[in-house]
């Protein structure tokens, strides 16, 4: 393996990209979940799906599929461990700030068009409160 | 390491770098200078123009040496500065850019298409000119080495050379300027290359230069593409095809449509860059058309203008060979592209076509 000072990306990156986080392989029916939330478009090159499991208003458990680079990989990953066990309430506040110094710092170009899930992730949770209202 | 990238950089034979050290020494000297090391250093110089020269059909006269295949093209568009000029959509950025910033309405025309796209390897048709009203230029940087190359049978007044493409130094080019040919200098000031190029001589890079050409002529380099390099090529396409779901090529592979060392393939629902750093990782070093790797926010402007297909660009890879490659490499990268390629068709938010 190359062990990489010579990678574009940061250690904690590469960490993320090589050894994703809560990832869901294959049939998303395997994750059991309340609410999923989607975002970005093949056509961009990215894109993020988050699923959420909730009990007491709390992120129990989450997973993601995603199309896109490593840093598209490394961002949706570090954003599963930052939400995991986070309220309702505290997991919309998560940035791409947040995901940004988690994973200390994406190269400039990387950050917008990469760091996406957190939108996909408040589009669950919102899917998730308005199928409760319902 | 396994090394695939030939088409992005051809690593330094041992041949090349024993001549730039030996010319360090030995030819330190300005070769504009009247003195005897500067005579020395011009030889140099002047036995490259003449090799080159001869591997493409030129008369030397006809050939300048640049700071590479950037700078031979800009000096072609910049020549029709205000004039017509038609460009193929695959050019490189130094064509497209250039083009785009300088052409206009007079009259002759200037057609530049590259005679073997440097993404997909895929030959492209030139275009038939007159030579008065309408002049031609081609990019012949991924040809040179890798195909026999005759600038007149071409029909060319212009084209454009690399020197890392075969093994020579980063920063030195050529251009091929057909005598009576329209001409006007990109770099003014100095007598060098007889008033068509000022700047000291970069005499080190251009015997670099001159070794490559020489291992290539010694080499029989283009025999060796077409016979061994073309199997390896093959093979790869074959098994990709073969072996992993969802793949499609990019190069059309039957002798006569593409170089016979490159191959382009698209993997559904596996994004390129991802592609290429799980494979760097285990130690393989291929390109992608994917936007993120370039830091681009679009993807190869080639496999759009092929395929008119974001997805397949975001999602293709470019295998390119040399001649140190042998079927381990091969083999090596198939022991691990169809794990890294379903691990990310597993985790993608795009379904493969034909699965739930």
């Amino acid at each position: 393996m190359n062990e990489g000072e010579d990678w574009v990306y940061s250690e904690k990156v590469k960490d993320h990209f090589l050894h994703p986080r809560n990832f869901l392989m294959g049939d998303e029916k395997k994750f059991e979940c309340d609410a999923t939330g989607i975002v970005g478009n093949p056509i961009c090159g990215d894109q993020m799906k988050m699923f959420i499991r909730v009990r007491d208003d709390k992120i129990v458990d989450i997973a993601w599929k995603t199309y896109g680079c490593a840093s598209a990989i490394a961002s949706t990953s570090a954003l599963s461990e930052l939400a995991k066990g986070k309220t309702l309430d505290e997991a919309l506040e998560i940035s791409a700030k947040d995901i940004d110094n988690y994973l200390g710092n994406l190269p400039k170009h990387k950050f917008h068009c990469s760091i996406l899930g957190h939108d996909a992730l408040k589009e669950a949770i919102n899917n998730y409160r308005a199928a409760r209202k319902s | 390491m396994t090394y695939l990238d030939y088409a992005a950089t051809y690593p330094m034979p041992e041949e090349v770098r024993e001549a730039m050290s030996e010319a360090e020494e030995k030819f330190f000297a300005n070769a504009s200078a009247l003195h005897t090391p500067g005579h020395l250093a011009l030889n140099e110089i002047e036995e490259c123009r003449e090799i080159l020269a001869d591997l493409v059909g030129a008369n030397p006269d006809e050939i300048i040496f640049t700071s590479g295949a950037s700078e031979s093209n800009n000096t072609v568009i910049r020549t029709f500065e205000g004039h017509k000029i038609e460009t193929s959509p695959l050019e490189h950025h130094s064509i497209l850019e250039t083009a785009k910033m300088y052409r206009g309405e007079k009259m002759p025309k200037l057609y530049s298409y590259m005679l073997a796209n440097n993404e997909t390897g895929e030959f492209l048709e030139l275009p038939k000119v007159d030579h008065e009203n309408s002049f031609l230029h081609s990019d012949l940087t991924q040809a040179l080495g890798k195909i026999k190359i005759d600038v007149k049978e071409l029909g060319l007044d212009y084209a454009t050379f690399s020197a890392h493409k075969i093994g020579g130094p980063i920063g030195v080019g050529a251009l091929y300027i057909r005598n009576g040919a329209p001409f006007r200098p990109l770099i003014v000031g100095g007598n060098q290359e007889k008033k068509r190029r000022g700047g000291t001589y970069n005499t080190v890079g251009i015997i670099g230069f001159k070794a490559a050409l020489l291992k290539m002529r010694n080499d029989e380099s283009f025999l060796r593409y077409d016979h061994d390099v073309r199997k390896l090529r093959d093979e790869l396409a074959r098994r990709i095809l073969a072996e992993i779901p969802g793949s499609s090529l990019n190069t059309e592979i039957a002798p006569g449509k593409s170089l016979p060392n490159i191959l382009n393939a698209s993997f559904e629902a596996a994004e390129g860059e991802s592609i290429q750093l799980y494979l760097d990782a285990e130690g393989v070093a291929v390109s992608t058309g994917s936007a993120c790797a370039a830091g681009d926010i679009k993807p190869s402007h080639v496999l759009m203008a092929k395929t008119n297909d974001a997805e397949v660009a975001h999602s293709s890879i470019r295998f390119s060979f040399g001649l140190e490659n042998t079927m381990e490499d091969v083999q090596r990268v198939m022991e691990i592209l169809p794990g890294i390629v379903k691990r990310l068709q597993d985790i993608s938010t795009i379904k493969m076509k034909g699965t739930k």
